[in-house]
């Protein structure tokens, strides 16, 4: 069981990252417009961030830095205060979009208006973050966010033709219902939601949370081999769920509550109930992650005290930016935005931080003077390099591609 | 004089700019202040572009990833070591409340390789 | 597992390589490679700031001109100077808060002080935010868990 906890950390970051309120809206969505033709892009995401994740873990276990104050040191004020901004609002869209969500599914589980449940939301995430120890923040949610495996044992109750699902998969095409800027525009969209910054300075950050040294390097690496292919797998049986069951219809999905229905044509209410479990461990693990992300940044940033291993009489300022942000937060929703929707614009400022954030971490992966012999290999290296031209690639056509479908309409 | 002020300062000797101020070098063998000695100024590192050099690549062990390494070594080849000796002129923004500084040098000044010392100066131990 | 550090290839050998009576009798650092924009941890190993700047000055305290005088790093300095190392220009004097040579213990990936962070003063920003907000709330001076 203590083995089994100790992934804790990189199931709750592949939660938090490529299943929040809009990734699940997302694959969905992408299953019943295009099937399983954009399999490839969430498959390259979840090895992008598998590379990354595993150099950013290696890094601190190595040196005792996290991400974010490595890129202030390698990339200085200028390009890491850029890199601030973007990162910041993409915590602050996400957060109040994870906020919503907890919300939307508490709606689900309760019928009662998501505008009373926010606030309460916006507590518990802060209770959470106010008192509760690290370990077993990760732990609880991460456990919890694990019964959206529902989600895969549904596409196999749903009885699926698998030669034609893999094929579809294997080979991908554009459906003729669609264009290719949609087609593109949501590739980006997958793979930019599998490799969102916030999912490595969470990383890193909670591995100096959990005080991991040298020694924590294998351990390191079973969490990012773990946790990022399980969020990819749940992605891809949400897309699969769609589909099956809206794809031959034509149904277009925007709710959360449709999202959820093919589980309930599987499995029933059984099924139902362990989703809606899911869904609310996973929208608040990423409330949770974003919100700590808010503040690991910012303090990191500025060189402040930080970490929830220490009280926050030790670390004010941590507390205070994530207290902040939690009130914009749940302001900005009282006035009745879907949640969904504040989650697209995150694209257009991942677009800016993505490569500000991966390129330092290429770079500290290699410099002896923070990783001592423990140095990037010449195939990781390769690989990575391939990795961060294809980043760059994204970042530049996302807000072209999103201008030109009207943010995939 | 703030250190700052000298970084990306222009470099001047005989009536021309040979380039820009990219890093101060250091050696702590100063007079001993606390525990540490303190650090003196040995000299300026002169590069033909401004700019962050990241990893310092065309100073030092680091040279991977293949291709970065390659490329940031070119844009900063020539980047040559000047003694503090040599610097007859420093104008640092400090007197005059802007970042504009300048820095002159001796008629007869000499250019130093780069390089810092092979076995891991500036690293951790 | 052998180490992974290859060797590198040679620095263009047309420059003369600096000789040991000029080259000082320590450990070499660049200002901006491995000084500026790093972590202060103070004795405890709890962050107080980020490194800014440095002061420079003559062996007897004095502002430089020239290089005929020894020059000497007196002081880190750090401070409200985000917004002009982002957009130029200096802030004034007055605004920097220092934090003497002496202080300092380690210079690794970060900077150790050998003091505690409480009484600098450049931790002034979060002992206001703990002692106006932070102290408002309750739970806030306990471990969590």
């Amino acid at each position: 069981m203590k083995r089994l906890l100790g992934v804790a950390l990189g199931v709750l970051t592949a939660i938090g990252g490529f299943l929040d309120i809009g990734d699940l809206v997302t694959n969905a969505v992408v299953g019943s417009r295009f099937g399983m033709s954009l399999t490839w892009a969430v498959l390259l995401g979840v090895v992008g961030i598998c590379l990354f994740a595993q150099m950013a873990g290696r890094v601190t276990a190595v040196s005792g830095r996290a991400t974010f104050e490595i890129i202030r040191e390698r990339l200085g004020p200028r390009a890491s205060g850029t890199n601030l901004v973007a990162s910041f609002l993409i915590n602050l869209l996400t957060l109040t979009a994870e906020i919503g969500g907890v919300a939307l599914a508490l709606q689900l589980a309760s019928s009662v208006e998501p505008r009373l449940w926010i606030p309460v939301a916006a507590f518990a995430v802060w209770v959470v973050v106010w008192r509760a120890k690290f370990e077993v923040l990760e732990d609880v949610t991460g456990l919890l966010g694990l019964t959206l495996l529902v989600f895969a044992v549904s596409v196999v109750l749903l009885d699926p033709d698998w030669a034609h699902l893999a094929h579809t998969a294997a080979a991908p095409q554009i459906p003729a219902t669609e264009g290719a800027a949609s087609y593109f525009y949501y590739a980006i969209a997958l793979f930019g939601a599998a490799m969102t910054p916030y999912e490595v300075f969470f990383f890193s950050s909670g591995a100096v949370e959990e005080k991991w040294g040298p020694k924590d390097i294998s351990q390191s690496r079973i969490n990012v081999l773990v946790g990022f292919p399980l969020g990819g797998l749940l992605s891809l049986s949400i897309a699969a769920c769609a589909t099956l069951v809206f794809l031959p219809q034509q149904i277009e999905v925007s709710t959360l509550s449709q999202v959820v229905l093919p589980v309930a044509e599987a499995g029933g209410k059984l099924a139902l109930a362990f989703v809606l479990v899911g869904i609310v461990a996973a929208t608040f693990g990423a409330s949770l992650e974003t919100t700590l992300s808010a503040g690991y940044t910012i303090a990191q940033f500025f060189g402040w005290s930080w970490g929830k291993f220490r009280r926050p009489s030790q670390a004010p300022g941590f507390h205070v930016v994530m207290i902040a942000c939690l009130l914009v937060g749940a302001g900005v929703l009282m006035t009745d935005v879907d949640p969904v929707r504040v989650t697209e614009f995150s694209v257009v400022f991942s677009a800016v931080a993505l490569p500000l954030t991966y390129l330092p971490i290429l770079l500290v992966a290699n410099d002896p003077e923070y990783m001592g012999d423990q140095v990037n290999g010449r195939v990781l290296n390769g690989l990575a390099l391939v990795f961060l031209v294809l980043i760059l690639a994204a970042s530049l056509a996302a807000i072209p591609l999103m201008i030109a479908t009207g943010a995939g309409a | 004089m703030i250190l700052g002020d000298l970084l990306d300062a222009p470099v001047y000797a005989d009536g021309g700019q040979l380039g820009f101020v990219v890093d101060v070098r250091l050696v702590l063998d100063g007079p001993v202040k606390g525990l540490r000695a303190a650090p003196r100024v040995v000299g300026l590192l002169v590069s033909a572009r401004t700019g962050a050099t990241f990893l310092g690549y065309e100073r030092t062990d680091t040279n991977a990833p293949a291709l970065v390494w390659r490329y940031l070594a070119w844009r900063h080849r020539g980047t040559f070591l000047v003694l503090w000796e040599d610097v007859v002129g420093v104008t640092g923004g400090a007197q005059r409340g802007t970042g504009d500084a300048r820095v002159d040098l001796r008629p007869g000044f000499r250019r130093w390789s780069p390089a810092l010392a092979p076995t891991g100066t500036g690293s951790r131990p | 597992m052998s180490p992974r550090v290859r060797p590198r290839p040679p620095v263009p050998a047309d420059l003369p390589e600096l000789p040991t009576s000029l080259r000082g009798a320590g450990r070499v650092l660049d200002a901006r490679l491995h000084l500026l924009d790093r972590q202060i941890l103070d004795v405890d190993d709890v962050p107080v700031t980020t490194l800014d700047d440095l002061l420079v000055l003559t062996a007897d305290g004095g502002e430089l001109t020239t290089g005929e005088q020894p020059a000497f790093v007196d002081q880190l300095l750090t401070g409200p100077v985000l917004a002009t190392r982002v957009f130029g220009g200096r802030p004034p004097a007055s605004r920097w808060v220092r934090i003497p040579w002496a202080d300092v213990t380690d210079v690794g990936v970060a900077v150790t002080l050998g003091v505690r962070g409480e009484g600098l003063d450049a931790t002034w920003v979060q002992r206001w935010l703990r002692d106006h907000v932070i102290a408002r709330i309750p739970g806030g001076r306990h471990d969590p868990g």
